[in-house]
């Protein structure tokens, strides 16, 4: 998938054109809209469609709700790499994992596959009202790896009636599902073959409980029931049983990089923290920041940012630059950062001590979200027999 | 991107020095041939202006000449590199264009070669142990002679030129910096060196310098801040970040290769998951270090200074090419620890790049520095017994001697 025409070398440093812009901008939008509620809104697992609006508004035209969607199409317009400093400038600011999540899935895992294989229609009715936020899309993080986890959704022809396809199953972990227009739904044929469909949420048969993880609490989750879905025959998003071949790899990848990308603005925001903490606790009867421990710390958890920043502008401008992202690369670029996320994670903790909590509580949040971030992505089981497979040319 | 497409057209070929690898290591010598090659192939000119001798290449494929080096040799690209980069930066930067031409073009020419003579016996990173000293000669315009001993030196034991560090003995009238670069003719009465045995990276000469009033031309002697040295240092933390990076490459390689050949349980190694997760590991560490390197390198040769980032890459670079290097000795099973195994060799190469320039933990003091913590404050032990968790504890029934009854 070619998200731009703009060749971005992969070696480059991240950003290289108006990346670091958008991310600053990001971060100073959403720290001031977004961070000043996280707490509170994490502790209640509120969803506030005002924050989102008030967003979109401080941003420029479509950024945050239709980053890649073209211009054309009333999109952001944006580049792969210029998306991902977005995320990542967000994730920092907001320091609101949840909500950047439920972004990220709908401004690119509901959005990008509809962009690559939707039919002109599809394009043309979805495309504009998610780039301006009146429609929110919503994936299963459960069918972002193939069916290396589980395939829970079935799906027969329909040939009493109008034609079409039936749809049943029940799918968990649905970011954004309660307050998603539509969903991005894989189905297994009886034959193994698997198909991608667009699921609106008015279809007949489809039950929306709002029900998740414990973690990520500020992203609206929900386990969609799928009761005989009767849908059209051009709900089918690509090709009949073509799945594996199109939509399922392009969820891996972008599953793999852009969910990973508030979270390194997150990392860098843990790193500011625990600096702060170590200069104004004090151990041994000296501040902290004396401590020769603490400072290899923080330069130890200012190295994993850069670490993760370079695989994961790496993988995201394999999608700018032509030809198909590797899935290697986006593999390792999130098995990397779920790995550094969680150094980040527990040196803050560390860090900062057992008064942790008096802050806007980011580092027991971090904490608690990182665990399901690292398992999510189909875990570092996952990653690395992807990653191994390809070095090893082993399928 | 991937490597064999960045480095497809900028790849120069150092297969002959790479079928000599084993032998350079087994020998402790770099054949003559080697030397011949690296001429040959234009490496020793990449790093400097046309100016000055060099081809002006740009960052990224200086980064591919680089590793494609360390990976055919580590032991060659060590002592090639520390002469033609290192040194010639330092002497290039500090020294005068006119002055210092002659030096620079037997550097990069391959003529000479150079040794950087920082480290002294007492310590390694502690510039306040160092004792080597040039003073004036005699009267004014006289030149200067150069006292003092400098060890574990790349080079030392066969280098034409040192660029040493060394105090300057300073008449009372002089402000100037306290510390400088001297540019030594090493080829002199006055100077004597020796070899040092070594773990990794045996075919690089490596020992120590003894000067006795060896004599310094005037013009060779650069007052120079001692802040400002990190700056040309960094090209040497540069310079063992892709060493690490081309060892732990050809570490994977060989494990790669193995897994693939060995077969185990009835199957071969790669189809065993825990090999693949040391390889996935392995090869997202890799990427994530040579990533951050090009980086580096391309905005250092832009004219940035990005010494903090090398700092974070000198670092995390080296210590994972030992992490690398171990799990190929470990996939690898009694044949990695078997003397003459391509691995086992590794193995020892790995460290020396985590040692020398500067170590890991000296370094994570300058990127705390650099991300606004303030100078690393030393200070003795002293600040445990006062809190009172010096001493055991008493037991259940108190101090035994206080509650011991009188007699």
């Amino acid at each position: 998938m070619v998200l731009s025409h703009s060749p971005v070398d992969p070696g480059a440093a991240p950003g290289d054109a108006t990346g670091p812009s958008l991310r600053r901008l990001a971060l100073d939008v959403a720290s001031r809209i977004a961070q000043p509620t996280a707490a509170d809104r994490d502790h209640n697992s509120r969803w506030d469609a005002h924050i989102l609006a008030e967003l979109t508004r401080a941003l420029p035209t479509a950024a945050l709700t239709g980053p890649l969607v073209p211009t054309v199409l009333g999109g952001g317009g944006l580049s792969a790499t210029e998306t991902l400093a977005l995320l990542e400038g967000l994730g920092q600011g907001a320091r609101d994992p949840g909500l950047a999540l439920a972004l990220g899935v709908h401004a690119v895992l509901a959005t990008a596959p509809l962009r690559a294989f939707g039919s002109p229609r599809q394009r043309e009715r979805y495309l504009p009202r998610m780039a301006d936020g009146t429609w929110m899309g919503a994936v299963s993080l459960s069918q972002t790896q193939g069916t290396a986890v589980v395939q829970t959704v079935r799906v027969r022809p329909e040939t009493a009636g109008p034609g079409g396809w039936v749809l049943t199953g029940e799918i968990d972990l649905v970011a954004a599902a309660p307050v998603a227009h539509h969903y991005l739904v894989i189905a297994e044929h009886t034959d193994g073959a698997r198909t991608a469909f667009l699921l609106d949420r008015s279809t007949p048969g489809l039950l929306i409980n709002a029900a998740g993880p414990a973690a990520l609490r500020t992203c609206p989750w929900g386990r969609l029931t799928l009761d005989n879905c009767l849908l059209p025959a051009d709900a089918v998003l690509g090709t009949v049983g073509g799945a594996v071949d199109e939509v399922e790899p392009l969820l891996a990848a972008l599953d793999w990089v852009f969910t990973s990308a508030p979270w390194l603005g997150v990392m860098r925001a843990l790193t500011h923290d625990a600096g702060e903490a170590a200069h104004q606790q004090r151990l041994f009867g000296q501040p902290r920041i004396h401590s020769q421990t603490t400072r290899f710390v923080l330069a130890d958890m200012a190295t994993q940012c850069e670490l993760a920043s370079g695989l994961l502008y790496r993988a995201a401008a394999e999608f700018d630059a032509g030809g198909r992202p590797s899935r290697q690369n986006a593999a390792a670029a999130r098995l990397f950062t779920a790995a550094a996320v969680r150094v980040c994670v527990d040196s803050a903790a560390r860090l900062s001590g057992v008064l942790a909590l008096n802050s806007d509580d980011l580092i027991a949040r971090a904490h608690r979200d990182a665990l399901f971030f690292t398992e999510s992505g189909g875990g570092p089981e996952v990653q690395r027999s992807v990653i191994a497979a390809a070095a090893l040319g082993l399928g | 991107m991937n490597r064999s497409e960045h480095r497809a057209d900028t790849a120069l070929d150092f297969s002959g020095i790479a079928s000599r690898a084993g032998e350079t290591d087994a020998t402790g010598h770099i054949p003559a041939q080697n030397w011949q090659d690296l001429r040959d192939s234009g490496y020793l000119r990449l790093f400097h202006s046309p100016e000055i001798g060099g081809t002006g290449a740009d960052g990224l494929t200086q980064a591919d000449a680089m590793e494609a080096l360390a990976r055919a040799c580590p032991g060659t690209y060590w002592s090639a590199t520390v002469s033609a980069l290192l040194c010639a930066k330092l002497i290039s930067t500090y020294g005068a264009p006119r002055t210092h031409e002659r030096l620079l073009q037997s550097l990069l020419s391959g003529e000479q070669l150079a040794a950087f003579a920082v480290v002294e016996r007492t310590a390694g990173s502690d510039a306040s142990t160092f004792r080597t000293t040039v003073r004036p000669a005699g009267s004014r315009g006289s030149g200067f002679v150069i006292n003092g001993e400098k060890a574990k030196i790349t080079n030392a034991p066969c280098a034409d030129l040192a660029v040493t560090l060394a105090r300057r003995d300073k008449s009372p009238d002089d402000d100037g910096p306290d510390w400088c670069l001297a540019f030594v003719d090493l080829r002199q009465a006055g100077v004597r060196r020796y070899e040092i045995p070594h773990m990794g990276l045996r075919g690089m000469p490596w020992g120590g310098i003894v000067f006795t009033d060896a004599y310094v031309d005037e013009a060779d002697v650069i007052p120079v801040p001692f802040t400002e040295l990190a700056e040309g240092m960094a090209w040497g933390w540069i310079k063992n970040a892709f060493a690490a990076i081309a060892v732990a490459e050809s570490a994977l390689a060989a494990s790669i290769r193995h897994a693939k050949e060995r077969v185990s349980f009835g199957r071969p190694l790669a189809h065993m998951e825990g090999v693949q997760a040391q390889i996935a590991d392995s090869r997202a560490q890799i990427d994530a270090a040579r990533l951050l390197a090009r980086r580096a390198m391309k905005e250092r040769v832009a004219g940035e200074s990005v010494r903090d980032l090398i700092a974070m890459l000198k670092v995390s670079s080296t210590e994972m090419g030992v992490q690398v290097a171990a799990r190929a000795v470990q996939i690898h099973g009694a044949a990695g620890v078997t003397r003459g195994h391509e691995v086992e060799r590794l193995y020892r190469d790995a460290q020396m790049n985590v040692i020398g320039g500067f170590t890991s933990n000296r370094l994570r003091e300058q990127v705390s520095e650099g991300l606004g913590h303030g100078p690393a404050v030393y200070r003795p032990f002293d600040w445990l017994a006062p809190t009172g968790l010096g001493r055991d504890a008493a037991g259940l029934d108190g101090h035994p001697i206080l509650n011991a009854p009188a007699s």
